[in-house]
């Protein structure tokens, strides 16, 4: 591991490696002087699991068929591992999964190449996320709350303020173990309206959660913990990520989804700095823009792709449980994941003394 | 070395010396490789800009501070319960008649071998609320609910008890052999009780044992992870803990990092306080 860490040092190029880049651009105009030479293989790095299995359905297997270049899969997606694969110029990743705000942290620590606009088509996807300059917006993701509808005969939460409620809807609960979300799902509790929750009270926030503090029985901090913890049975609601409860859907156990406040993320996709071979990366990240591609996996993880075409694509009886859907996106919010890079610092450290006290 | 090994050439003493060295040689590269570097490079990194603001941020606020009063405070408590387990199984081993004592070191060292992260998902197995343990309990009537093994200290301490309690049954058992079993006999000999003889003989002649299986295992358990991260449901803290989060969720390694160094300089002044100690003892 070298010493340098910060955007600066990492961004400076050789005066060869400029003159280079500004005589292909000369030449035609998009960056790529001629198509570089194919590589037999190229590694691309997601979350794992159930994950990288709809990821070779859906893109994998096609990017194999059309450019004869041999897909391998690694996980985690690990934000850390990224840096210190910049940091040490030994980058194996092609492509890498980011989720997040996580992907705003990488961004601004310049661990990522830029995304080529020329061969990576974004003109079918929502205005918000048209310009990205690094992250391409693979999907969104929610998290929210799961539940037992065997063990919840009563009536399940819907909503922050009646989770917060233990009396009229008593049942072992588990929440993350990290400010985010959470914070989020204190003050929707308290009754702040949705488009006001940015930037947070952390004051707020964390009086209302020393409320709800002693009913939670389990702080999950890996993302296959809550479904996990409902099959089990060691609590009856959990907060989670949708597509983890969306795969215990699908196979009908008998957990359901409440999408009643749930917080909406970005999840991205990006190439990281000094990747080998950069050209195949961004026409990898071509293919997943596609929005046939995109249904493809969508409809085995319900995390939709944000092609505007997809629902052309998508299984009917995906539709529903859809993120993005028209039913269920109204009653979710949309993280900050802005506010969030800029201070999660102070609230993981609130959050941990928080955590600490009793 | 060379100078010396020059004065005395030909002593029996200095080639012996030189020899040690050379043995020792490779062990010592590879430790100042794969362990001296990599550490000063971590202290290089928790100086950042050249500042001692990481230090800061570790001594201010309290956080930090707790937390590693907290995992201390785990660590004793699971050194103690290994030394309550760890004593009398040690001796055990070491006064069994073979078949036994050898069915007994088996039963010590396969867990032993087996990974730390299947054996904490076992355990997760036997505590939860649907465990083994409570479906026991429940079905004989002991509990009306499930006991809260699990997701909380208890379960933690039980976890890190079955992973430490090796490191502190061999050296006791490796010193209990040693012990000459005449001295007790002549102690009862002379008319002692046996605690007596447990007290004034036994005790003190595996002291040694025990300090150095007590100190294994409390250094082990101040820098456990999985185990706390598995069974402690998120309410309980230990340092390395924090640790990883900063490493992988703030990607704050210069903070990480001096977190590291302030928990292997408590280490480092713990273990020279309890060498002092056991000098002291034995002047």
């Amino acid at each position: 591991m070298t010493g340098n860490f910060s955007g600066r040092d990492l961004g400076s190029l050789t005066r060869r490696q400029l003159l280079g880049a500004g005589l292909a651009v000369g030449v035609v105009g998009t960056g790529w002087a001629a198509e570089p030479e194919k590589p037999k293989t190229m590694v691309v790095n997601s979350s794992g699991g159930v994950v990288n299995k709809a990821l070779r359905k859906a893109f994998f297997t096609e990017f194999e068929r059309r450019h004869g270049i041999r897909i391998i899969d690694t996980s985690p997606a690990d934000t850390a591992k990224l840096r210190a694969m910049v940091a040490s110029g030994n980058v194996e990743w092609d492509v890498t999964e980011i989720a997040g705000q996580d992907g705003v942290l990488a961004e601004r620590l310049g661990l990522l190449e830029p995304l080529d606009h020329s061969i990576i088509d974004l003109s079918r996807f929502p205005d918000a996320v048209k310009g990205n300059k690094y992250l391409f917006p693979r999907s969104v993701y929610s998290t929210v709350l799961g539940y037992r509808k065997d063990k919840l005969k009563a009536g399940h939460p819907v909503g922050w303020a009646q989770f917060w409620d233990v009396k009229k809807f008593p049942g072992r609960r588990s929440l993350r173990n990290h400010p985010v979300d959470n914070l989020e799902y204190a003050l929707l509790a308290d009754g702040v309206p949705k488009d006001k929750l940015y930037p947070i009270d952390l004051d707020r926030a964390f009086r209302k959660l020393d409320e709800i503090r002693p009913h939670i029985n389990v702080w999950w901090t890996a993302g296959a913990q809550p479904a996990q913890l409902l099959i089990d049975g060691e609590v009856d609601m959990a907060t989670g990520w949708s597509g983890r409860f969306y795969d215990l859907v699908m196979k009908d156990a008998p957990v359901a989804i409440e999408w009643e406040g749930g917080a909406v993320k970005e999840s991205d996709f990006a190439i990281p700095k000094g990747a080998k071979n950069v050209y195949w990366s961004q026409k990898f990240l071509a293919l997943m823009a596609e929005a046939e591609r995109q249904a493809i996996y969508t409809n085995e993880l319900g995390y939709p792709g944000l092609n505007l075409d997809l629902v052309k694509f998508v299984e009917p009886k995906v539709l529903p449980l859809l993120i993005t859907s028209p039913e269920n996106l109204p009653k979710q919010f949309f993280n900050d994941i802005v506010w969030w890079a800029d201070n999660q610092q102070v609230a993981i450290d609130r959050w941990n003394k928080w955590m600490l006290k009793g | 070395m060379t100078a010396r090994a020059g004065r005395t050439r030909g002593s029996r003493a200095a080639r012996l010396r030189l020899l040690h060295a050379a043995l020792a040689a490779p062990a010592a590269l590879l430790l100042a490789a794969l362990f001296a570097y990599p550490l000063l490079d971590l202290l290089r990194l928790s100086l950042e800009h050249g500042s001692l603001a990481h230090y800061e941020a570790v001594f201010s606020g309290g956080l930090y501070v707790r937390v590693l009063w907290n995992t201390a405070r785990i660590a004793v408590i699971v050194t103690v319960a290994c030394a309550v387990l760890g004593y009398p199984l040690a001796h055990f081993l070491a006064t069994a008649p073979r078949g036994w004592a050898l069915f007994g070191l088996l039963c010590v060292v396969l867990p032993f071998w087996t990974s730390l992260l299947v054996r904490t998902y076992a355990w997760m197995v036997l505590l939860g609320n649907n465990g083994v343990v409570n479906k026991l309990l429940l079905a004989a009537g002991i509990v009306a609910e499930p006991l809260p093994l699990m997701h909380n200290e208890l379960g933690v301490v039980v976890g890190m008890v079955h992973v430490l309690l090796p490191y502190f049954v061999f050296p006791v058992y490796a010193v209990m052999l040693r012990v000459d079993r005449d001295l007790m006999a002549a102690a009862e000999g002379l008319g002692a009780p046996l605690w007596q003889v447990v007290r004034r003989i036994y005790l003190p002649l595996t002291l040694p044992g025990v300090v150095a299986g007590g100190t294994l295992v409390f250094i082990l358990a101040l820098g456990f992870f999985i185990t706390p991260a598995l069974l402690g449901g998120g309410k309980v803290m230990m340092i390395a803990l924090l640790i990883d989060q900063q490493v992988a969720q703030m990607l704050n390694w210069g903070l990480a990092s001096a977190l590291c160094m302030v928990l292997v300089a408590a280490i480092l002044v713990f273990h020279a306080a309890l060498k002092r100690i056991a000098r002291s003892r034995a002047a």
